[in-house]
């Protein structure tokens, strides 16, 4: 155990390559925490590592309401992804209320503003970012001005988390768009040209479907087709075909077949492997692999597949939120291993596999979108609107 | 200045807006609305650059000044995969020499290892030149950073699987798995490479199968390596209990006193895999329902706590097949 503490801390100080901002603090926070990993030698000894509710609220507050750093521009074509980490992570800590009506209805435009509604082009969607948005081609369709898949699913998340309706939504166009984006294989691209296929985009399709209550953008027997094709040799599940399990790829794989209701579509052996496999990630925490270290994000990944498969009733250890826990940062959001650098994507997933634990009162999640139960309560009753 | 010199960005950048071969181009401002949601304070020449790249793509102006610029876009945001796909067109509608733009995207690959859309420009350039023969090199030297690097290891798969290249491949990852016997990407890429090219011949599972469990005497605790041997399995005719080889190699250590979770849980699998199979007509059977009891009850006390709740569940879940099974086979001697 505590030569896998080591290898955390190695691996830890070398992805630290990104300029970081916050140095003076992270070196604050740093000296604080390493000093409590020499006095606990043994991790399944670890005392209680206070949550700090308030400055996750804070820190996702600002990246959602001021401006990020410059060096952050590698993010600027999925500001909408990030947008929806923060938003959904604020949900998951009940903290929506405390922005005003008029912030919510801002942001609410803010997303709107980035829908694409092009049926002859079939790139209706939601773009990542108004990168290439101009004042001359504001609400019209021009080049590249494309949907992603992915960033359409966060896109509609969001909107539903903020309280819209989805009355503005293009649903027929996004239809229509997504048949466009499925391969001959059953697996998904995220955009018309350009991008790249994988489960990933599967997860993005079904969902999308699911949301806009409409499968008939998908080839589902296809679909799922991939998805078992990508079932590897040790039971995890691959980006696809012969690529080594994931957690993020089995996450997604096993979502999209429960949002397409086709769980049951895996042979008695194969859900009973894939459980398994999903359970030998609890380590310290949840790793994606095996032998790799335990990371932040995999206590949602996997945590949210097993709960899926009903198999989240298994984990039975004090050590995953403590593991968690350390990942905060001093300055509030959590990375994905100790000592290293939050992001709102490890944020979000921090949060959201402490919910998974029923730690300290975060709200209860309807894992196969990635959002609360509450959302999903009423997206189902704007469902019944729409029929 | 030509396109292909790399190091552009370690001279002094001059911004376009200063730049007299750019004056005919009125640069677009981003048009992000009156309240933006997740901004970003954009450097100046983050700012210049797309003002810029903004203005030619409404244009679809092909020339050797936009090649250019996708190159600074590209270093300012590698994720942005519009730049990368005006990039392409670009590339095609100069007909330029694809082989230079393989050299450039290879360095950005070495700087950017874990970007889909660089990997995915690799890709499209290897596809149009049909040529394969730099990606094994490549894919070798990321992964002589981060062995385990996802977007190497699918890019190398990609390039085996399409042109065939299977050769030493059954080679390099021996090579890997000598540096890290716990390396599971490279268990995958060797069952990859035994699935597409031999297949699971009963000659090609003894050689697995003796190869796994040398590794497995290196180092007992190693999931990778006890999951690629129960993959082999998969394949053996007589599933996971009739090999003897494995039965055996699993007795001994168990004899010997090892009790690493691995041993015990595919033990713990055998066991069930008999009881469902031939219920308890086994004379000398010793993977019985009490045995595998016995067994999760270990893991779930002592050598496997952490998944305590699941090694009850699986030792029930044995009990209540054993039971099944003896009353199926009542019934059946009763009839
Ligand atoms: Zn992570």
């Amino acid at each position: 155990m505590c030569y896998e503490m080591n290898q955390l801390h190695l691996e830890a100080s070398e992805s630290t390559e990104i300029q970081n901002l916050y140095t003076s603090k992270f070196w604050a926070c740093n000296f604080k925490k390493d000093k409590f990993l020499r006095s606990n030698i043994k991790m399944c000894a670890l005392p209680n590592i206070e949550f700090e509710r308030d400055l996750h609220r804070k820190y996702l507050n600002r990246f959602l309401h001021h401006s990020m750093p410059s060096f952050l521009a590698n993010m600027d074509t999925n500001r909408t992804v990030l947008a929806y980490f923060c938003i959904a992570g604020l949900d998951i800590l009940d903290d929506l209320d405390k922005i005003s009506e008029e912030r919510k209805q801002q942001m609410i435009d803010w997303v709107y503003q980035l829908q694409v509604c092009n049926a002859e082009e079939l790139v209706s969607g939601f773009q990542g970012s108004t990168t290439l948005n101009t004042m001359d081609n504001n609400n019209q369709n021009s080049t590249y001005k494309w949907g992603h898949i992915a960033t359409t699913y966060s896109s509609l998340l969001s909107l539903l988390i903020l309280g819209d309706n989805l009355d503005r939504v293009d649903r027929k166009g996004i239809v229509q768009s997504l048949r466009s984006l499925q391969l001959e294989d059953g697996s998904f691209k995220g955009a018309k040209e350009g991008a790249e296929n994988d489960m990933r985009f599967v997860f993005c399709a079904a969902a999308v479907s699911y949301i806009l209550n409409d499968w008939s953008g998908i080839d589902v027997e296809k679909m799922v087709d991939f998805v078992l094709k990508s079932i590897s040799y040790d039971g995890g599940i691959g980006q696809g075909p012969d690529l080594e399990s994931h957690c993020g790829s089995t996450f997604c794989a096993v979502a999209a077949l429960a949002l397409s209701n086709n769980l049951e579509k895996l042979s008695k052996d194969q859900f009973h492997n894939l459980r398994r496999w999903l359970l030998y990630r609890l380590d310290t925490g949840f790793n994606g692999r095996p032998n790799k270290p335990s990371d932040t994000c995999y206590s949602f990944w996997t945590g949210g597949a097993l709960k899926i498969l009903n198999a989240y009733q298994f984990i039975e250890s004090d050590d995953n939120p403590q593991f968690v826990l350390m990942t905060q940062d001093r300055y509030g959001g959590f990375s994905k291993w100790v000592n290293s650098v939050p992001d709102p994507m490890h944020t979000y997933f921090g949060l959201a596999g402490l919910s998974l634990m029923n730690y300290e009162n975060l709200k209860p999640l309807f894992c196969e979108l990635n959002c609360t139960k509450e959302v999903h309560d009423r997206l189902m009753t704007i469902h019944n609107q729409w029929s | 200045m030509s396109d292909n010199s790399s190091d552009e960005c370690d001279t002094q950048h001059v911004l376009y807006k200063n730049r007299p071969e750019w004056s005919d181009i009125t640069p677009l401002k981003q048009n992000d609305g009156e309240h933006p949601v997740a901004a970003i304070d954009y450097t100046e020449e983050f700012e210049d650059c797309f003002d810029y790249f903004r203005a030619v793509v409404q244009k679809k102006e092909y020339s050797e000044r936009t090649l250019e610029l996708t190159k600074t876009a590209a270093s300012l945001n590698p994720a942005n995969y519009t730049v990368w796909q005006f990039r392409r067109e670009i590339l095609k509608a100069l007909n330029k020499d694809l082989n230079e733009e393989l050299e450039y995207i290879g360095k950005v690959i070495l700087k950017q290892t874990k970007n889909y859309q660089v990997w995915h420009h690799r890709r499209i350039i290897v596809e149009w030149l049909q040529d394969p023969s730099k990606e094994k090199y490549l894919t070798e030297k990321s992964l002589s950073e981060d062995a385990k690097n996802y977007h190497a290891w699918q890019h190398r798969q990609w390039v085996i699987k399409t042109y065939n290249l299977y050769d030493g491949e059954l080679e390099y990852v021996d090579q890997l798995l000598q540096d890290d016997v716990k390396n599971n990407s490279a268990w995958n890429q060797r069952y990859f490479v035994v699935n597409n090219t031999t297949g699971f011949t009963q000659e090609t599972l003894n050689r697995e199968i003796d190869y796994t469990l040398g590794k497995i005497r290196i180092l007992m605790e190693n999931e990778s390596a006890w999951n690629y041997l129960r993959g082999l399995l998969l394949h053996d005719k007589g599933g996971l209990s009739r090999n003897e080889k494995v039965t055996d190699f699993c007795e001994t250590f168990y004899e010997q006193g090892n009790r690493s979770p691995f041993l015990l849980a595919l033990i713990v699998d055998i066991c069930s895999e008999k009881i469902t199979n031939n219920g308890g007509g086994d004379g000398n059977n010793v993977y019985t329902s009490a045995r595998a009891k016995e067994l999760c009850n270990a893991l779930a006390t002592q050598y496997d706590t952490i998944r305590a709740k699941y090694w009850l569940h699986i030792s029930e879940t044995i009990e209540n097949q054993a039971n099944e099974q003896n009353s199926m086979d009542e019934s059946s001697t009763t009839n």
